[in-house]
């Protein structure tokens, strides 16, 4: 029933069943979020689309206000609490997670980031199992601080976990390529759903802003033209 | 009283097995997680759902499953008869738990241990089927919200009056007096997850009944998909500047 040309890059709903394995015993695939296997068939438990991945990955893309942590995601976390060995950060995911107070570039017992609550930091997600509070980490997989830390100044909103994506795939997209032509500004896009700008001027700050908030919904000849419109009402 | 006349319409003018119509719309919310309305004529539900988040009393914390919590209530206009203090009764108390454990049926819950997941389903309007309509908005919501689930569940309730079974009842036939069938069932894995009657039917009748909900189920479950379908495109629409 579920031959698996029908179902790549379409919309499917919790329920269905998108492939059957018994008509494709010699093949090893990887299934990815949203997918769960039962006996011979790969149902759908998210609603999304079918994403396909050559050779062998699949998995369901969807956009949601929650986020679910994930080994290796980029997020911005805000602290919530202290303690003597870990921050308590928010990352929009169903648990706090920890940021071990050692996880920086040359840290020590001695030299110990001072975070007040209410920061926001620019970390990457080292652990995730379910059931467990994710770990975070403010270095990259060699111990450098690689761009991450607190973020200062600037302005964080929330999107969805799909604007974000779309915000840090490649080729950049239209949005952010308008805005760079004219408009001088930092951006740090968490995969969690959080977004946080800085520029020098306050007024670049709020029009990169809305109009990352704007493209949520538009295409991308639509995105050009309100980031054209939106340029147009500051020169 | 006459509810089906001898031309064979309702009172509100349906034919027997034909159902109100069916409006739904996701993200009625903004600042829950997921959240829908859902109109089955004259009834309109809101559902909101919150999570996984963490688990706010400790001690109902599972460490291999998801706590599901739900609450269930009526706005004070939403009869016709304005009524004080609606939250908290035996009825909406009864029909959180009903709702609770028709979606602990469809949620995976031990996909996410050691958190909780809030439902809350308000009816702003009721005229019969409020149960069916808070159930399908809930689906909606969880869909929404990207809490993974086995099936979309959805309900429809169908009745017996005048010698006919009808489906999907209104308000006026609801307090008819006679058989309400309630019927929440998985469409995909074909299972019933929720059966309820509040009145006695013979056996033969009843199976009758019960088929007509379950069609009107597969109804509702049609027009949930296309309105979740609907909604996934718009990623579609997002996305396609890359390809």
């Amino acid at each position: 029933m579920g031959s698996k040309p029908c179902f790549i890059d379409k919309p499917v709903v919790p329920g269905d069943v998108v492939l059957d394995l018994s008509s494709m015993t010699n093949q090893t695939i990887k299934l990815g979020g949203g997918l769960q296997q039962d006996h011979d068939a790969v149902t759908v438990v998210k609603a999304g689309i079918l994403r396909f991945s050559k050779p062998n990955k699949y998995w369901i893309e969807s956009s949601h206000k929650r986020y679910i942590p994930t080994v290796g995601d980029a997020v911005l976390g805000i602290v919530v609490d202290k303690r003597a060995d870990s921050f308590y950060v928010d990352i929009k995911g169903p648990m706090v997670a920890f940021l071990p107070v050692l996880a920086f570039e040359g840290g020590t017992r001695r030299n110990i980031p001072k975070f007040e609550v209410g920061t926001l930091i620019y970390t990457r997600i080292v652990k995730a199992n379910p059931g467990i509070n994710p770990e975070l980490s403010c270095m990259d997989a060699s111990g450098k601080a690689a761009e991450f830390g607190p973020l200062k100044d600037g302005y964080m909103f929330e999107s969805s976990t799909g604007l974000s994506r779309m915000l840090l795939s490649s080729p950049t997209c239209p949005v952010l390529e308008g805005l760079g032509k004219k408009l001088a500004f930092e951006i740090a896009v968490g995969l969690n759903g959080r977004v946080w700008v800085n520029a020098e001027h306050q007024s670049s700050i709020i029009l990169a802003a809305n109009a990352i908030m704007n493209s949520e919904s538009l295409t991308s000849v639509q995105q050009k033209i309100m980031v054209e419109k939106l340029l147009d009402r500051v020169n | 009283m006459e509810y089906v006349n001898p031309e064979g319409l309702r009172l509100d003018g349906r034919r027997p097995m034909e159902m109100r119509q069916l409006r739904a719309e996701i993200g009625v919310v903004s600042r829950a997680d997921g959240s829908a309305s859902f109109e089955m004529g004259n009834t309109k539900v809101i559902a909101a759902v919150y999570g996984p988040r963490e688990v706010q009393n400790r001690s109902q914390q599972m460490n291999d499953q998801a706590l599901v919590r739900c609450e269930y209530s009526m706005a004070n206009f939403s009869t016709g008869d304005r009524r004080r203090k609606t939250k908290g009764d035996r009825r909406s108390t009864e029909i959180s738990l009903v709702i609770r454990q028709t979606m602990e049926a469809c949620i995976l819950t031990h996909l996410m241990p050691r958190s909780q997941i809030d439902i809350y389903v308000q009816v702003l309007q009721a005229d019969g089927g409020t149960r069916s309509a808070c159930i399908n908005a809930a689906t909606l919501a969880l869909a929404d919200a990207g809490i993974p689930m086995r099936d979309l569940v959805t309900s429809c309730s169908a009745g017996y009056l005048n010698s006919t079974p009808l489906l999907d009842l209104n308000y006026l036939e609801d307090s008819a007096g006679g058989a309400d069938v309630t019927v929440g069932i998985l469409p995909k894995l074909d299972k019933v997850t929720l059966l309820q009657m509040d009145a006695k039917l013979p056996m033969d009748i009843f199976e009758n009944v019960m088929q007509l909900a379950v069609e009107g189920c597969k109804a509702v479950e049609s027009h949930i998909r296309e309105i979740l379908l609907e909604n996934a495109q718009t990623l579609v629409i997002r996305q396609g500047y890359g390809s």
